[in-house]
């Protein structure tokens, strides 16, 4: 083979994999578009496009209410998260002498664990705690099942760090709260915006744990207020697909915003692994 | 102001001891210079009096201050590292002043001092840059301009020119000399290279195998290497070492004779030796003239380099030496040659490997 035709081949490819990617968000589209109560098979565009629908959803499900929910339980975790993991991450990448390297092998196992498996202990423990029904049953728990891989990513980022920057800024006059300020935390900036992405999506995208440990749907994450859609009115497939279209806006805008970050971040993973 | 005392410094790392009870006094003005191969331990040498590496036994005194619990910061030196480590993040201008403003240095005193020592190096136009902007030779004027805006005690050098080409390292090389006497600091410099270390040092320090082999000023050490490893690494090309033997020793001179070197008398007295001691006799390149003679043997190789012509001379017994021959010689490979010497450009080294 040719490299024209290679390229070719390659570039069918891509084409190929944008089309399965894409074609559930367009398939989800048209069916947001049918008649509510109408079951919509999402493979043909409706003759009489509802755009009203959008405008129902947003007002069935409360969107101005959860957005705000969902806005206040981001900056419930993300800033706090990003900032314990950051300095954890120098901590145990600069600070840990050999004895305690195995510190961190805790944190690499926490990644181990999936959230499902913590989710009843959880519900009892923040049951114990008093805070079932409030924001802080999705906050706190989140902190916490986010610290292995917040944790994990800044100590990688850390780890590249040249000791000799720690060094000259000793011998600067800087004490380690200095340094730590001053020089580490200016020169992680890349990782900790990826890392704010990460989490922002993540906790943005949080279902499982908000429907459970959260009744009101008002106080819960956008996603986990996906539930709305049923039960109180049945499944309405149209609503339920306009309002999942509404609860994905906020991400693509920022997506669209944070372009190159979002693909540092990504990449930046691939490379430490 | 400071000088520097260190008293039988050792560092191990795990079992590993890889300085061996260092002594040395530094005083206050003198450019000392550590030399050595790589892996001699001039850089954790240097590391420990800066603070950054602790020290496994001994005693630090920067002027009379026992610094051994002190922390970096606290110990009035600053380094040039020979990565720079410039703050990525931070221009010229912030670079420089950070120690500074770490001092919480009055705004305006801090501008001055920092404008004040891009004037002396000569990177006023740089200030405003990132130094991701700048050339190796720029970040080394800014990385040397971080360390005096501090106006420290004592200046440590780590390699810091070994990542510049030649023709900007001759210039660097000059122009620390200037600062060295411009700002009447003590600085201590590490390198692997003899000729840096033999055109800056006020004093030498040679080290191999975390051991002092000798200290002593760029001329001392030239015509009085203490022993066969100071001999070989000071001067270029390298000294010759023949492998002798005593044929006779009196009292004020000794005859010596090897497999390339006919019976030669030093006419010197030395003590300790006696008939058959095998010894080593060590000519430099530049000790020799063409002769007829003197040590015999064929020529090999011949780098003309217009003030001098260097040769390399195949003897008798297989052995090769270099000759450095004044002016433009005419000799060519094949030829045979002769190289006489002077007795008094003779050295002796023991069994050992001790200057006799
Ligand atoms: N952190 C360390 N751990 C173990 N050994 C080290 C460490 N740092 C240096 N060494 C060893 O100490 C010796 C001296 O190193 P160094 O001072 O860097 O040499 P130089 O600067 O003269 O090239 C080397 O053999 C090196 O392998
Ligand atoms: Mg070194």
């Amino acid at each position: 083979m040719n490299a024209a035709a290679r390229s070719l081949l390659a570039r069918a490819l891509i084409v190929l994999l944008m089309a399965v990617t894409l074609l559930p968000f367009l398939s989800m589209f048209s069916a947001a578009l049918a008649p509510s109560g109408t079951y919509p098979n999402g493979l043909e565009w409706p003759s009489d496009p509802q755009w009203i629908n959008f405008v129902k959803a947003f007002e069935v499900a409360n969107m101005g209410e959860l957005l705000k929910s969902s806005a206040l339980i981001v900056l419930g975790v993300v800033p706090v998260s990003v900032l314990i993991a950051t300095m954890a991450g120098y901590g145990l990448a600069k600070l840990t002498s050999n004895r305690y390297k195995w510190l961190y092998l805790v944190f690499v196992a926490g990644l181990t664990l999936p959230f499902e498996a913590v989710i009843t202990p959880l519900y009892y423990e923040v049951r114990a705690l008093g805070l079932l029904n409030t924001r802080f049953a999705i906050i706190l728990p989140l902190i916490g099942l986010y610290m292995p891989f917040s944790v994990y990513w800044m100590r990688a980022h850390f780890l590249n760090v040249p000791n000799d920057l720690t060094e000259a800024a000793q011998l600067d006059g800087a004490t380690r709260w200095d340094e730590f300020w001053k020089v580490q935390v200016p020169l992680a900036r890349p990782a900790i915006m990826s890392l704010m992405i990460l989490l922002f999506l993540w906790t943005w995208n949080q279902f499982l744990l908000p429907v459970v440990l959260v009744r009101d749907p008002l106080q819960r994450t956008m996603a986990g207020a996906l539930g709305a859609f049923q039960g109180q009115w049945g499944t309405d497939v149209p609503l339920l697909c306009a309002g999942s279209l509404l609860i994905l806006a906020p991400t693509i805008i920022l997506f669209l915003i944070f372009q190159r970050q979002f693909v540092a971040a990504l990449m930046q993973g691939a490379v430490k692994g | 102001m400071a000088g520097l005392e260190l008293r039988d410094i050792r560092k191990s790392y795990g079992n590993v001891e890889v300085i061996k009870g260092v002594d040395l006094a530094i005083s206050h003005g003198e450019f000392v210079v550590f030399v050595g191969p790589s892996g001699c331990g001039k850089s954790t040498l240097l590391r420990m009096i800066a603070g950054l590496e602790d020290i496994t036994a001994g005693d630090i005194f920067i002027g009379d201050t026992l610094v051994n619990d002190v922390e970096a910061r606290d110990r009035g030196v600053a380094m040039v590292f020979q990565s720079y480590a410039l703050y990525p993040h931070m221009s010229v201008y912030d670079n420089v002043g950070f120690a500074l403003k770490l001092a919480k240095t009055d705004k305006e005193v801090r501008d001055k001092k920092i404008r004040e020592v891009a004037r002396v190096l000569q990177m006023e136009e740089l200030l405003e840059r990132k130094p991701a902007q700048l050339s190796g030779g720029q970040r080394q004027r800014v990385a040397i301009g971080r360390a005096i805006v501090r106006d420290p005690d004592v200046f440590l050098f780590d390699e810091p020119l070994s990542n510049l080409d030649a023709a900007l390292r001759v210039d660097m090389r000059m122009e620390l000399s200037r600062l060295h006497q411009d700002l009447d600091a003590t600085m201590i410099y590490v390198t692997h290279d003899q000729i840096e270390a033999m055109t800056l040092a006020d004093k030498i320090v040679v080290l191999d195998g975390g051991i002092v082999q000798q200290v002593g000023s760029p001329l001392e050490l030239y015509n009085r290497p203490a022993n066969l490893f100071v001999a070989g690494f000071i001067g270029s090309p390298k000294m010759n070492f023949l492998p002798v033997e005593v044929a006779a020793a009196a009292n004020d001179s000794v005859i010596v004779a090897g497999s390339a070197l006919d019976s030669t008398e030093l006419a010197r007295p030395i003590a300790g030796i006696a008939r058959a001691d095998k010894l080593t006799l060590g000519l430099r390149p530049q000790a020799f003239v063409a002769s007829k003679a003197g040590i015999r043997g064929k020529v090999e190789l011949v780098e003309r380099l217009g003030h001098e012509t260097i040769v390399r001379v195949r003897l008798k017994d297989g052995s090769d030496i270099m000759a450095v021959l004044q002016g433009q010689s005419d000799v060519m490979p094949g030829d045979a040659i002769g190289l006489g010497f002077d007795h008094k450009d003779v050295h002796l080294f023991g069994k050992d490997g001790a200057r006799l």
